[in-house]
């Protein structure tokens, strides 16, 4: 396990790996052989001055690792010993902090606490490297160079997914249903990243990244080392993975070569975590888009039909209220028309917090609601339309297309009268039109009329953003649809109260037959598995 | 209207009543507003929260209020161009948001909520809003304008959202003009002192402006709210009529704004409730047709203004803005040019603008 540990701790400079005693293999997989030293050296500091299973206190075991090889365990020391967790292992390496947690509850528990990777690891570090001596370690530079890992006699992912292993339930302790799963999850996630795409767009910001004049214009700069970083991060994050599985398809195999038993069931739960973290990973890989992690607009408009329909958007947008608090995320009410007896013509909310434009981007389209009006005083079924839009707001201000003044027309909304000091009115809407496109934008909510114009301002901002990147292709067309784009017929999901009581997304035909849960915000399932249905249906780009 | 003083008199000639109160720019930061100025309300999103009240209790005062701003419908507008009922609704949450310890967490365990007033006081000022057409901003105490929320009370005008653009006005007038920026500035007739307080933050630790207003009540507003924005040191208040505290900068100043009175007395009876009901008339009455102050500042921005010196007036609309520039272009015997007329967000002809020659 310590190599675990080895490799986290130089991972952000070079890559650490387990050397294979195979020559064949050493060649194979680590072509850039450097620091033979560094690998001496560690051997020295596990084996010589003491021998770690010597030690009965586990803190002071603890201390030579930390003093010899593993930076990381300066949070594992503090840790009060017996129940070992260490929450930076297992979040800095499963779990990104920004990432967003998987949706479903049932996976929450995994890769938080990752329990005994610390401790254990001491008799692996004797059994790696006192044992026969045949594990050295390597540090990988350039780790662009598409090595695929390996194990010691040769498994790749691709290979256990060829195997076909039998995927049997999590508390079968069986390491190749285990190993088997995880790799089919990494084989979805690349897919769902599109890596071979992502490969050859990360040598070519690479080489971008890499020439000599490119800071000349900072914000071309910015944006290529933003995306370089990213898409390093992602592959790197991938990479580690799979070559954590190995690793501990090796150990598996080597205990049981040594009858450790010890060592095999520590593997195994190495395992079982990782099958449950690679879960979450797939729900990360569905949103890799570039926009995905910013907050966004969600606006709702009615469609024709006066006030029925001016409920059901009225409801839709409640909706995604509900499932904006869910979520964590704040939400705030940029703009409301509220019809003349009930509900809403249009309104327009933002909500603020990590990747909410993922998952609403979902979401682009017309949702249709059949039941049985309440404002129809003959009882009648009443079929209703309601289309939304959502719009990301990128976060970074160099990203943003620059408006001129000239190009706006800004409107005191609703004035009438003579105005100015003749007229008292909390009312101060404002209303910008963005001549060129003709995006409109109102904003009504806020306290004074240089707030709304903000307001008003940056959701102008925002769409024209949003134009500009379906112009560059860098976003689906279809998410980037206005209000005015969608057509009524593109419908995307039926909700049914009346006769039978059934929500179904037209895209994927997942359904859900409690329609009130749906109403009340509890949208994930829906957005999911369309997020899933899109990225997966490809085939063949991994 | 017009009291002890009359615009209408050369204000040079008329030895003013305030030399007493007249503070130099420099000395400002240290002395509190004339003693003459009384002290302001607070507001009441500035209170402590020192009342509670039960979420029931609350509710049942919010179901009553919404309901009273219900049964207005479209009287008010039809009347005299008043609120209808969904401007007042959303009064009501903007009331609930000033007057509640963080709407947010309504539903607190214990079942109660924290308020800045009793709950009876909440019933009381809902009524006058509705009732008596009492602005929301004299109920709650403040106006949110520009990015600044403003104490008000009875006695002060609150400032319109039109005059914000006189801020944008100066900052487009000072951007790349550091003589300008680092100048002395006047804002006249300052109310609340919005204008002064608002360019004051365009023209940053270099600047100074001095603010008045011929109401001690408007003095004792402005000072309190130009406290609140920290800018005793760049913000000077006098009191006085027009430029009859501003003897000792004549001919210094590198701008100067004002939002006077400009309502034709004629208007002044058939105005909004909110505004002629419960705004001062010293605030509003222009004179016959409403030009009186704005002529007469007119004619002091020649004698005020250093050359190449930046002025801002706001007007009624399209008429008053016409007759201004004809004024200026030809009685005030060329002493100011780049004269330029510029629409509020309606497209009502507002602001007169111009340099000194
Ligand atoms: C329309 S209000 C403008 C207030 C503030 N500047 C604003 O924009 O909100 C006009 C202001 O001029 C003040 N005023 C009226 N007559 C005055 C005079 N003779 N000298 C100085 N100020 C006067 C009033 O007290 C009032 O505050």
């Amino acid at each position: 396990m310590s190599s675990f540990m080895l490799r986290r701790r130089a991972s952000r400079g070079g890559s650490w790996q387990l050397l294979c005693p195979n020559p064949e293999a050493k060649s194979r997989f680590f072509p850039n052989l450097l620091f033979s030293t560094l690998s001496e050296s560690q051997h020295r500091n596990v084996n010589q001055p003491s021998n770690p299973q010597n030690l009965r206190n586990p803190i002071e075991r603890r201390n030579i690792l930390d003093s010899g090889i593993s930076s990381f365990s300066h949070n594992t020391s503090k840790t009060p010993s017996g129940s070992l967790q260490n929450p930076t292992f297992s979040s800095s390496i499963f779990v990104s902090g920004s990432k967003p947690l998987a949706l479903s509850s049932g996976n929450a528990a995994s890769g938080k606490n990752i329990s005994g990777c610390g401790v254990l690891g001491l008799p692996t570090v004797k059994s790696l490297y006192s044992g026969r001596g045949r594990f050295g370690l390597v540090c990988l530079f350039g780790t662009q160079a598409a090595v695929e890992p390996s194990t010691c006699d040769g498994l790749t992912v691709d290979r256990i997914i060829a195997s076909e292993w039998p995927i049997l339930d999590e508390y079968e302790s069986d390491w190749k249903s285990h190993a088997a799963a995880i790799a089919q999850s990494i084989h979805l996630i690349k897919k769902r990243l599109q890596w071979k795409k992502l490969l050859v767009r990360l040598d070519m910001l690479s080489a971008e990244v890499n020439k000599p004049d490119l800071w000349n214009d900072p914000v071309h700069a910015g944006k290529i080392s933003r995306e370089h970083g990213s898409l390093l991060g992602k592959m790197k994050e991938v990479q580690t993975f799979e070559r954590e599985l190995l690793e501990h398809v090796d150990m598996v195999k080597l205990a049981r070569e040594e009858n450790d038993t010890e060592l095999e069931s520590e593997s195994m739960n190495a395992l079982l975590n990782m099958r449950r973290t690679s879960k979450e990973k797939e729900i990360e890989a569905l949103l890799a888009g570039e926009q995905d992690p910013c907050s966004c607009y969600i606006e709702v408009q009615a469609g024709a039909g006066g006030t029925e329909s001016n409920d059901w958007a009225a409801m839709v947008m409640q909706m995604y209220k509900m499932w904006a608090q869910r979520r964590g995320y704040n939400m705030t009410l940029v703009d409301e028309m509220p019809g003349e007896i009930a509900g809403i013509k249009r309104a327009t909310i933002k909500v603020d917090g990590e990747y909410a434009f993922g998952y609403a981007k979902a979401e682009v389209g017309v949702h249709r609601l059949v039941r049985i009006s309440p404002f129809d005083s003959n009882k009648r079924r009443h079929t209703s339309f309601a289309a939304v839009a959502v719009t990301p707001i990128l976060g970074d201000a160099s990203e943003h297309v620059q408006i001129n003044e000239s190009d706006l027309r800004i409107e005191r909304f609703r004035s009438g009268g003579a105005g100015g000091q003749h007229a008292n009115t909390t009312d101060s809407a404002v209303r910008i039109v963005h001549i060129p496109t003709g995006i409109t934008a109102t904003c009504q909510n806020e306290r004074s009329q240089h707030q709304n114009k903000a307001s008003a301002m940056a959701v102008i901002q925002s769409r024209v953003d949003q134009l500009e990147m379906a112009r560059q292709n860098k976003m689906n067309a279809q998410y980037s649809q206005s209000l005015t784009d969608i057509t009524w017929g593109s419908q995307i999901r039926s909700y049914v109260l009346q006769p039978y009581r059934m929500v179904k997304d037209l895209r994927t035909n997942y359904e859900v037959s409690d329609p009130d849960s749906v109403l009340e915000g509890d949208l994930d399932g829906f957005i999911l598995s369309y997020l899933s249905a899109c990225l997966d249906k490809d085939e063949d780009d991994n | 209207m017009k009291l002890s003083f009359s615009p209408r008199l050369s204000p040079f000639l008329m030895p003013s009543l305030f030399t007493n109160l007249h503070r130099s720019v420099c000395s400002a930061s240290s002395i509190p507003p004339p003693p003459t100025t009384p002290k302001p309300q607070t507001p009441l999103f500035l209170r402590p929260p020192t009342h509670s009240a039960t979420t029931s209790d609350l509710q049942k005062w919010h179901d009553w209020a919404n309901t009273l701003a219900s049964s207005v419908g479209s009287t008010f507008v039809d009347l005299d161009n008043g609120p209808d009922s969904t401007l007042l609704r959303r009064e009501l949450k903007w009331l609930m948001e000033d007057a509640i310890e963080e709407t947010k967490n309504v539903d607190n365990n214990d079942g109660s909520v924290r308020l800045r007033v009793e709950i009876e006081e909440l019933y009381m000022l809902w009524k006058q809003r509705v009732e008596e057409r009492r602005p929301f901003q004299y109920v709650v105490g403040c106006e949110h304008w520009r990015d600044l929320v403003l104490c008000v009370e009875e006695g002060v005008l609150i400032p319109r959202p039109e005059t914000e653009l006189i801020v944008d006005l100066v900052g487009d007038a000072v951007l790349g003009n550091e003589g300008l920026r680092e100048g002395l500035w006047a804002d006249l007739g300052t109310g609340s002192g919005a204008i002064a307080i608002g360019i004051a933050r365009v023209l940053g630790s270099g600047g100074r402006v001095i603010a008045t207003d011929l109401s001690p009540t408007a003095v004792g507003v402005a000072a309190f709210n130009v406290q609140r924005y920290g800018l005793q040191d760049i913000v000077e208040l006098r009191q006085g009529s027009w430029f009859g505290p501003l003897k000792d900068v004549e001919g210094k100043l590198s701008g100067f704004v004002s939002n006077p009175p400009y309502i034709p007395s004629d208007n002044i009876a058939g105005l909004q409730a909110e505004v002629g009901r419960h705004e001062p008339r010293v605030a509003l009455d222009g004179g016959v047709n409403g030009m009186d102050d704005l002529l007469h500042l007119c004619k002091g921005a020649a004698f005020m203004l250093k050359p190449g010196g930046f002025f801002a007036f706001e007007t009624n609309g399209e008429e008053q803005c016409k007759y201004l520039v004809e004024y200026m272009e030809n009685d005030a015997g060329g002493s100011f040019c780049n004269l330029n007329i510029v629409a509020d967000f309606a497209g009502i002809n507002r602001f007169v603008t111009g340099f000194r020659r």
